[in-house]
């Protein structure tokens, strides 16, 4: 459907900057954005673009991130394309907002770079900040590389308009956000053919005096998450459209998850984000060392694709959690997810849940090979598992 | 005799969910055929919010956003921001809110998009407390005055909003009061036609919240401005304050008396307020004069 | 697409949510009287009036005062105002000047030559009435508006009564009054002048030959004051003084006249006998601030040199050589309880005397009752009448005026003839559209909020030059310029007459109040009752009333 791309331009360029990227091809109406270590690179970047008139967007920096996604919210109301971009305390200070923007079915993208909130203080990669949204109503993507997340943030709101949810894109704190790779940034006008602006089914309209957020009885209020709910079951099959039609345009599909070696595994890691690359490493050397290893990468968190993971782990039997975030008295928020997926499913595989690189630790390839090594062929433990 | 009189293009329709009697509604009528069609609306959690309507009805015939408390500046500007996006410059942006989403958990949005002067205008319906929570102290709660939170009275004295906004030097502060409707009709023609942030505060008293009768609302609020407890004034580019009521003409015992919420007061308290009042309108007699 | 029912979007108006089922009461427009109307002889609609010259309905103003009195330019000089007594505005800063806007309407009808209309329909019933005093023309002009045959008798060669013979050319020109009574024969009124109906056969042959009959022969005979001898040269009677040619009153007094009464007509005597080049006193029973004159009338006589001797009694008076010693002594004078009563016993020792050569006492006069002997009841000074509408014991025969009231006041007499011709043409004509007087309590000042009425002193008449004045009988009271009878206009509460200002309509804030042509109607479905429309309504025309039933 969509033309290839011609002219790929290769850039050396940040996760961050890559966002930035992908912001100004998606030209948004609307970008209110508030500065926080480490975002605030897509900031700076999209402001250099407005400066330089490659962004029409209407950029607004307001007092904090409340303010700037309770603008967000407001100018997507109009009917605008919204984006916005924050980190850690300034997406916990948005969480009330993240609920009112699912609420009223507004298809904003949010970019998040995963951080390590407070207390104590800290700037690092991990992913509870946005793990601990997952009950706003937000589509959630997580992105493992600068490429992945420059062509995320284009599919995201390909995804929220076609569903009006909003969509947040996640990665990593300088492990993505900071680090540099060559990027290949499509041209605009293939992306204006893959994300052509859509009329919103409704908005504020001066012709027609609607209010959207009125005060409603118990019924109507039900009646709106029945209505959310049958949105999010569109989702998967949203993102992999989105992913598949990116792929015919760019020549790089998406999935809502991404297998790797995942044929005649015996065990594979799951997990998000930047960890996907050091699973990827550990899983070829184990590979080579003789031991079946595959990686289920997931994408979309939520929804979660539990059919698609259900698929994917059909005849797996260990698969090995992945998580860089703690849920305080559970464990690892995604080995949960599984665990709950999984439950009373008929050859599910034994689940382990790790906590590996929590606050942002280092992750290295033979601390994964090791736990694929002494797990793969061990007893079912529901526990979550410190690693050291 | 004095005329009253404004625009009424049926913008603020019947049904909607006042109190018999309210001051707010009232101003909302003026406010809405005031501002007219091309406009989009912003509100938050107040009793105005009530009145704009619950699901499925809107007492509005403009296009509302039910916003969060403390956003009704930042929602205003992402509303305008928004229009401005696709081309709709000339679509006026009205913000309301009570005085606790504006001198309270608001302050901080307002501030912001004052310092940016947004292009919205920003009304602040003043009822001097939570009314809408039935009855509790805000910043705004002038002093000795008893609510829900203050059964004894208040001990401290009313927030300066003005003075706080000037200090933004936005392009437009007034105060408006329903008993001068006119006035209230003709600020909020003067301020739509500017551009960039403009605030009016207007009083309302609050039937229940400051006991007083279902009728009273209007002679109350005259009250107020007549004895410059709460003045009509305008300051434009926060420096050019003049004054568009009347002289402070009566004693405050009248508009004391009226309200339940100062019944507990000492005769010696009663004169201390009278004071504040007089240093106030003398200081800003003298602000008109810099 | 934008205008599907939605959960998360509003799609109806309020206006489906009838909020009219939380009130209790409704408000209800209803033009009630005002305290000046209460107060007025002739039953005046002043707020209605005066609206419409604040409307600049100036020749509508005048159809409104005529419809009660067809004389609003001799009224507005000399009534005696009770309605500014009754006026609201007294309170907020001073009372309306209605007196002065009357006559400023009055004025300028005989100016612009305003006549009254023909009556819809000729009637074949007729009216004798008799006396062409304020009653007397009162009833006939009332009676030629309904279509009845008037026949009009005046004992004296011209029509007007007291208005004519006793009221001073400075207070009342003669122009003005000739110019309004002309309005009135004008109508078609069979006159019959110098005709005095002399007796009880006279009257009853009158009865006879028409369908009813109006009496209305005024208060003829002075009252005499003991002690003093009315058969000397220096005592002359007030009634035929005021009734002279100031030649004729020039020549009867001397130097130095005293005044004995303190009413109307003593200032009146008093105030003539100063034009005249006279010295005057005025001796007064009454002690100072219970004079029965008008206040004005004191101050202007003051003005004029005349010098008032309060609280005091004549005992006698003594005439030698054009010159009259007056011995009188102070009194000690108490207001009694029934209207009206007074004592005033003499102080012991306080006897003086003053030095005068005219006494002219004018301490009121009566009815002369003698005449109806046998053909009318009478109860003490006056003709028995019952009712609002002048009925004798007679049935046919009404009265009204002095020979029928003690209150001797030409408005008042106004008021009994025009009140008269209405029960006459009750009585007369079947079908008869007489309109029965409000019975609706009247809008007191609680009822209008004042804060629509910005506090303005009152417009007053201006007053010729002391100096100039007593050179010449022309009027002292000036009229009011038109820009002061607008502004006096405007001052006006319009007490209970709804004046179309909108204020109940802009300040619903359940938008419940419709416009219409000529009021307001109440959206029933929305109204929550506050009674906010009742509260800011600047004339007290709208109220509450319980609607339970909604």
């Amino acid at each position: 459907m969509n033309a290839p791309i011609r002219n790929e331009n290769l850039q050396l360029l940040n996760g961050n900057h890559a966002v930035a990227w992908g912001v100004r091809l998606a030209s948004p109406d609307v970008a209110p954005l508030y500065p926080i270590t480490p975002q605030t690179p897509i900031l700076e970047k999209l402001i250099d673009f407005k400066s330089a008139d490659l962004l029409g967007t209407e950029i607004l920096t307001p007092e904090s991130e409340h303010s700037a996604m309770a603008a967000a919210v407001a100018a997507s109301a109009t009917g605008a394309r919204v984006f916005s971009a924050t980190s850690s305390q300034g997406l916990l200070l948005m969480h009330e907002l993240l609920h009112y923007a699912a609420g009223s079915r507004l298809p904003i993208v949010l970019f998040n770079v995963n951080r390590t909130p407070a207390a104590p203080w800290g700037f690092w990669p991990d992913q509870i900040d946005s793990l601990s949204q997952r009950d706003t109503g937000w589509v959630q993507l997580y992105s493992e590389t600068p490429q992945e997340s420059l062509d995320t943030v284009i599919q995201a709101f390909r995804i929220a308009e076609a569903s009006e949810l909003p969509v947040m894109v996640n990665h990593d704190a300088f492990y993505v956000s900071h680090a540099v790779e060559p990027v290949s940034v499509p041209d605009q006008g293939a992306v204006e053919l893959y994300l052509p602006k859509v009329d919103r089914s409704m908005w504020l309209d001066t012709d027609i005096g609607r209010a959207i957020g009125a005060p409603i009885g118990q019924d109507g209020w039900n009646r709106t998450r029945r209505e959310m709910d049958a949105a999010m079951q569109t989702i998967v099959g949203l993102t992999k459209d989105a992913g598949k039609a990116w792929g015919e345009m760019s020549g790089r599909p998406y999935a809502p998850l991404e297998l790797y070696r995942c044929d005649d595994a015996e065990v594979v890691f799951v997990t998000m984000g930047s960890m996907a690359g050091t699973a990827r490493e550990a899983v070829d050397r184990l590979r080579e060392s003789g031991v079946a290893a595959g990686l289920v990468k997931v994408r979309l968190f939520r929804p979660m694709p539990m059919a698609d993971l259900h698929a994917a782990l059909a005849d797996i039997p260990c698969a090995l959690v992945l998580d860089r975030n703690y849920s305080p008295g559970v464990g690892g928020v995604l080995h949960q997810e599984l665990m709950a997926g999984f439950y009373g499913a008929e050859n599910a595989p034994r689940i382990f849940g790790f906590l590996t690189g929590v606050g942002g630790t280092n992750v290295p390839v033979e601390m994964l090979e090791k736990l694929a090594v002494d797990y793969r062929q061990a007893k079912q433990n529901n526990n979550p598992i410190w690693v050291e | 005799m004095k005329d009253i009189e404004y625009n009424e293009a049926g913008q603020f329709c019947s049904g909607h969910n006042a109190c018999a009697g309210c001051a707010e509604a009232l101003s909302m009528r003026v406010i809405l055929n005031a501002v007219g069609k091309n406009t989009v609306g912003v509100v938050v959690p107040s009793c105005v919010a009530i009145i704009v309507g619950a699901h499925p009805r809107s007492s509005a015939k403009i296009p509302f956003i039910h916003g969060l408390l403390e956003s009704a500046a930042a929602m205003a500007s992402g509303v305008k921001r928004g229009l401005v996006s696709q081309g709709k410059d000339d679509t006026t942006v009205l913000c309301l809110a009570g005085d606790g989403g504006t001198y309270d958990i608001g302050l901080q949005a307002l501030s912001s998009a004052a310092e940016r002067n947004e292009d919205i205008l920003y009304v602040c319906f003043d009822n001097e407390g939570y009314m809408n929570t039935g009855g509790q102290t805000s910043s705004s709660t002038p002093l000795a005055a008893s609510t829900g939170s203050s059964p004894l009275g208040k001990t401290t004295r009313k927030k300066n909003l003005v003075e706080i906004l000037a200090a933004h030097r936005i392009p437009y502060i007034a105060t408006a009061s329903p008993s001068h409707l006119s006035d209230l009709s003709e600020k909020v023609t003067k301020a739509k036609a500017i551009r960039g942030m403009k605030v009016i505060i207007v009083v309302i008293p609050c039937l229940p919240g400051w006991g007083i009768a279902d009728d009273a609302a209007v002679k109350v609020s005259r009250l107020a401005v007549e004895s410059g407890v709460f003045p009509l004034i305008e300051v434009e580019d926060g420096l050019r304050y003049s004054i568009n009521s009347a002289d402070k003409t009566k004693p405050i015992d009248e508009y004391l008396d009226l309200q339940k919420r100062y019944r507990h007061i000492s005769d010696s308290e009663r004169v201390e307020l009278q004071q504040d009042v007089d240093d106030s309108w003398d200081r800003l007699v003298a602000r008109t004069k810099m | 697409m934008n205008s599907q029912p939605s959960t998360l979007w509003t799609h109806l108006s309020s206006e489906t949510n009838h909020t009219g089922t939380w009130r209790s009461a409704l408000p209800l427009y209803q033009n009630q009287p005002s305290p000046c109307h209460g107060a007025c002889p002739v039953g005046g609609s002043i707020a209605t009036w005066i609206k419409q010259v604040k409307d600049g309905d100036h020749y509508e103003a005048w159809l409104t005062l005529v419809d009660n009195n067809p004389f609003p330019a001799i009224a507005g000089r000399i009534c005696h105002h009770p309605c500014e007594t009754a006026c609201n505005r007294a309170e907020h800063d001073e009372t309306v000047g209605i007196c002065s806007l009357e006559r400023f309407v009055g004025d300028l009808a005989l100016r612009e030559g305003w006549s009254f209309p023909s009556p819809d329909v000729e009637l074949s019933q007729s009216v004798a009435v008799i006396g062409g005093g304020p009653a007397g023309l009162s009833a006939a002009y009332q009676l030629r508006r309904q279509g009845l045959q008037v026949t009009l008798f005046e004992a004296r060669e011209a029509l007007g009564g007291l208005m004519r013979y006793g009221i001073p050319s400075y207070r009342l020109s003669p122009d003005i009054l000739d110019g309004e009574v002309a309005r009135i024969t004008a109508m078609g009124i069979d006159l019959r002048l110098n005709a005095e109906v002399m007796d009880e056969k006279a009257l009853t042959a009158l009865h006879k030959d028409f369908d009813a009959v109006f009496l209305a022969t005024g208060a003829s005979l002075p009252k005499e004051l003991p002690g003093l001898d009315y058969s000397q040269s220096f005592v002359l009677d007030s009634a035929a003084f005021l009734a002279d040619e100031p030649e004729a009153q020039s020549s009867q007094t001397g130097e130095h006249i005293l005044v004995i009464g303190g009413g109307s007509a003593a200032l009146d005597v008093a105030r003539t006998a100063r034009r005249l080049g006279r010295k005057v006193t005025v001796l007064t029973l009454e002690s100072e601030g219970h004079l029965p004159a008008q206040q004005v009338e004191l101050d202007e006589a003051s003005e004029e040199g005349i010098e008032f001797i309060t609280g005091a009694m004549m005992q006698s008076a003594v005439g030698k050589d054009g010159s009259v010693t007056v011995h009188a002594t102070k009194v000690d004078f108490q207001i009694g309880n029934a209207p009206g009563g007074f004592t005033a016993a003499p102080v012991a020792g306080s006897e003086f005397t003053i030095e005068v050569n005219t006494i002219i006492p004018a301490i009121g006069q009566d009815a002369d009752l003698a005449r109806w002997n046998g053909i009318l009841n009478t109860s003490g000074p006056v003709i028995n009448i019952s009712g609002a509408h002048g009925k004798t014991s007679q049935p046919g025969i009404f009265a009204g005026g002095d020979v029928a009231s003690m209150s001797r006041f030409v408005t008042q007499a106004i008021g009994m003839g025009k009140e008269a011709a209405l029960g006459i043409v009750a009585t007369l004509v079947d079908d008869a559209d007489v309109v029965a007087p409000s019975q609706e309590p009247e809008v007191l000042l609680d009822r209008i909020n004042t804060a629509y009425h910005v506090n303005h002193g009152r417009n007053t008449q201006g007053l010729a030059e002391v100096a100039s004045r007593l050179e010449t009988f022309d009027e002292v009271q000036q009229p009011l310029a038109p820009a002061q009878a607008q502004s006096e206009a405007e001052r006006c509460f319009s007490c209970g007459t709804c004046t179309l200002c909108d204020n109940c309509f802009y300040y619903c804030p359940d938008v419940a109040i419709i416009k219409l042509e000529d009021g307001y109607e109440i959206k029933t479905d929305y109204c929550k009752g506050c009674g906010l429309c009742v509260a800011e309504c600047p004339t007290g025309s709208i109220h509450m009333q319980e609607d339970i039933a909604s």
